[in-house]
């Protein structure tokens, strides 16, 4: 078994890469949680994000426009999912899945009719202007990837450091205490799933024109699930869902890279090892915490 | 004045209903419906068929239905059920069907069915099978991945480890060792024929292992096949599958290992009598011209030499003579 051949820099690139795409979900998606009502509907806000950067970037021929409009899809989404859960008490778990199926479905439609093409975002006149990039140790690097990176250390501090993340938080756990101090747990709500959509537009913006420069059908794989699965690990944490997020990509590319040894069906199911065995530890570590208390 | 305006509207709403079917035109051929598993825009297999619906269409008037299962397998016998019942011809495209065309055409007697890129054991008179020799093509295309390779290394990114696609890769393997006996020749599976960002990453793994030309065989999948191609850089190569895809990227793109799905479908539905052998397996292979290498247009610029080019000539000629028998995934 040639182990050169499956931890390399390329598995490294790889990790860090596809990782930066579920990380930015992430954050947002624990934006969410800390408010506690979790949003599940950031797969769909990737992909509907995915597909606004690609029409900005290519209607205006910028990439800064193509960030805009994906941020602002994002906003609007995210204003979606507060406006239901928040003012009209709906589940959040309904509201995230209609997000989801809304989005695949709308944007397949604007698709199809505004450029009038199926599958994926090929246009006759004009280019799609990707996001810039750099170039570390012969790889490409989007700029996204650092970006994400000082994301993930802002959200901690806001979160950990700041009288809004405790008002944040407390939204969640003790409306009541927040709202005998004279602020609104409404409000504090609707700011967690507005940054929600904000960092799932982001994240989209980066799968579309960071990662690739085009936009298909579908285009978030359901890497939005992967997200939440990486919130619930790292415990809304910032620092550690970016390590699950991590961890989650270095499965996935080590597994694509043993192949050759393992079969290759097989090698498509281990993130989904990954998180089997992931949730059996976290379970015997949380039972192990019960019984201390006790 | 409610009554009578809803009345009137209903009237009309059936007048319309009998009056429309009478004011369509009458077609030349059987109609037909094309069943794909994935969706269009693949601009690889699934949009070849779709071209050769629409050569249908402009050509005699046919009446064509599209119907996109979106990799959804739960679609798959409901959508042919549904064809089934508007068209004259269905044809299920994507070896995925196999299981769905067990049952539909015993229950849609009066309905022909093609099943597209795969064969089945046993099959009613309804049915008939259309497989290509994908092998044929894609030894060509090992042949040229080797000739150009400067390390005799060539990779390639499977959609899935089915028959169909290691069919694909079996030819490409046995292409190159023709070329070159001591090329390399190794494969990376994507395990989706729909999400080009996976396609990129196996591209990505392939090129920095040292391969430097890569034959992307995933449908929409290959797009990132080429993505990958152009960020690497330093001289990598790839290779298109289904459709000539050398307009996506003249300049990284050497060939592409064409499959004339859409030709197929045209000759059946335009000419049934010749074509639709219903209980029967058709294999268009290389010889009958369903399946080739294409360099893209003219005033693209061109990797493989004229050279080159009359080498697969020559070796295209072999393989129709049965000179040189090309290993497959189906024996």
């Amino acid at each position: 078994m040639d182990l050169g051949a499956i931890f390399n820099l390329s598995t490294l690139m790889n990790t860090i890469n596809t990782a930066t795409i579920v990380v930015l979900a992430g954050l947002g998606c624990l934006m969410t949680d800390q408010a506690g009502m979790m949003c599940i509907g950031i797969d769909g806000m990737m992909t509907a994000g995915a597909f606004a950067a690609v029409i900005g970037s290519w209607l205006c021929s910028s990439w800064i426009m193509g960030l805009v409009f994906a941020l602002a899809v994002g906003l609007l989404l995210g204003g979606f999912y507060g406006l239901f859960v928040i003012r009209y008490k709906s589940d959040e778990f309904i509201i995230g899945v209609a997000l989801n199926i809304f989005a695949v479905a709308i944007t397949t439609f604007l698709l199809r009719s505004i450029p009038g093409q199926s599958g994926s975002f090929h246009p006759a006149t004009g280019a799609v202007v990707k996001l810039p990039s750099f170039s570390i140790a012969g790889s490409n690097v989007s700029i996204m990837v650092p970006l994400s990176w000082l994301l993930v250390a802002l959200t901690w501090l806001l979160v950990y450091r700041t009288p809004l993340g405790f008002w944040l938080h407390a939204s969640g756990e003790h409306p009541e205490s927040l709202r005998s101090v004279g602020r609104s747990p409404e409000r504090m709500k609707y700011l967690g799933s507005l940054a929600c959509g904000l960092f799932c537009g982001l994240s989209g913006a980066y799968l579309s024109l960071g990662y690739l420069s085009t936009f298909t059908e579908n285009m978030s794989a359901s890497q939005g699930y992967v997200a939440v699965a990486c919130v619930i690990f790292g415990r809304s944490n910032p620092v550690y869902v970016f390590l699950a997020a991590l961890l989650f990509g270095f499965i996935d590319a080590a597994g694509q890279r043993m192949q050759g040894i393992v079969d290759p069906t097989l090698t498509a199911t281990f993130p989904y090892i990954g998180t089997i065995l992931m949730m059996v530890i976290l379970a015997v570590r949380y039972t192990a915490m019960k019984k201390k208390r006790a | 004045m409610k009554k009578a305006l809803s009345l009137l509207l209903t009237l009309a709403l059936v007048c319309a209903a009998i009056v429309l079917p009478v004011s369509a035109e009458e077609a030349k051929t059987p109609s037909l419906a094309i069943v794909v598993a994935g969706s269009f825009g693949d601009r690889s297999f699934y949009d070849s068929a779709k071209e050769g619906g629409e050569q249908l269409e402009s050509e005699f008037g046919t009446k064509v239905l599209y119907i996109e299962c979106g990799e959804d397998a739960s679609r798959y016998q409901r959508a042919l059920n549904d064809a089934a019942k508007e068209c004259d011809i269905v044809a299920a495209v994507g070896w995925q069907f196999y299981d769905a065309l067990d049952t539909v055409p015993d229950n849609n007697k009066d309905t022909k069915f093609v099943f597209i890129d795969n064969a089945m054991d046993e099959m009613p008179d309804n049915l008939m099978c259309v497989t290509y020799a994908q092998n044929e093509g894609s030894f060509l295309a090992g042949y040229i991945g080797a000739k150009l390779s400067a390390n005799a290394s060539i990779g390639a990114v499977g959609g899935e480890d089915a028959d169909t696609i290691n069919d694909f890769l079996i030819g490409y393997e046995a292409g190159a060792k023709y070329a070159n006996p001591d090329a390399k020749v190794s494969r990376q599976y994507a395990n989706t024929y729909e999400d080009p960002a996976k396609g990129k990453e196996c591209a990505l793994a392939l090129y920095t292992s040292g391969a430097d030309v890569v034959f992307a065989v995933a449908g929409k999948t290959g797009e990132g096949v080429f993505e990958a191609a152009k960020e690497y850089g330093k001289g990598v190569l790839a290779i298109g599958v289904d459709g000539d895809q050398k307009y996506i990227n003249p300049d990284l793109i050497i060939c592409s290992m064409v499959k004339k799905v859409g030709k197929s479908l045209y000759d059946i539905v335009s000419d049934p009598d010749s074509y639709y052998k219903g209980g029967e397996v058709w294999n268009a292979n290389m010889a009958t011209g369903y399946i080739d290498v294409v360099y893209g247009t003219e005033d693209m610029p061109q990797q493989a030499s004229d050279e080159l080019k009359a080498e697969v000539e020559e070796l295209k000629a072999k393989i129709i003579s049965g000179e040189i028998v090309v290993p497959s995934a189906f024996e």
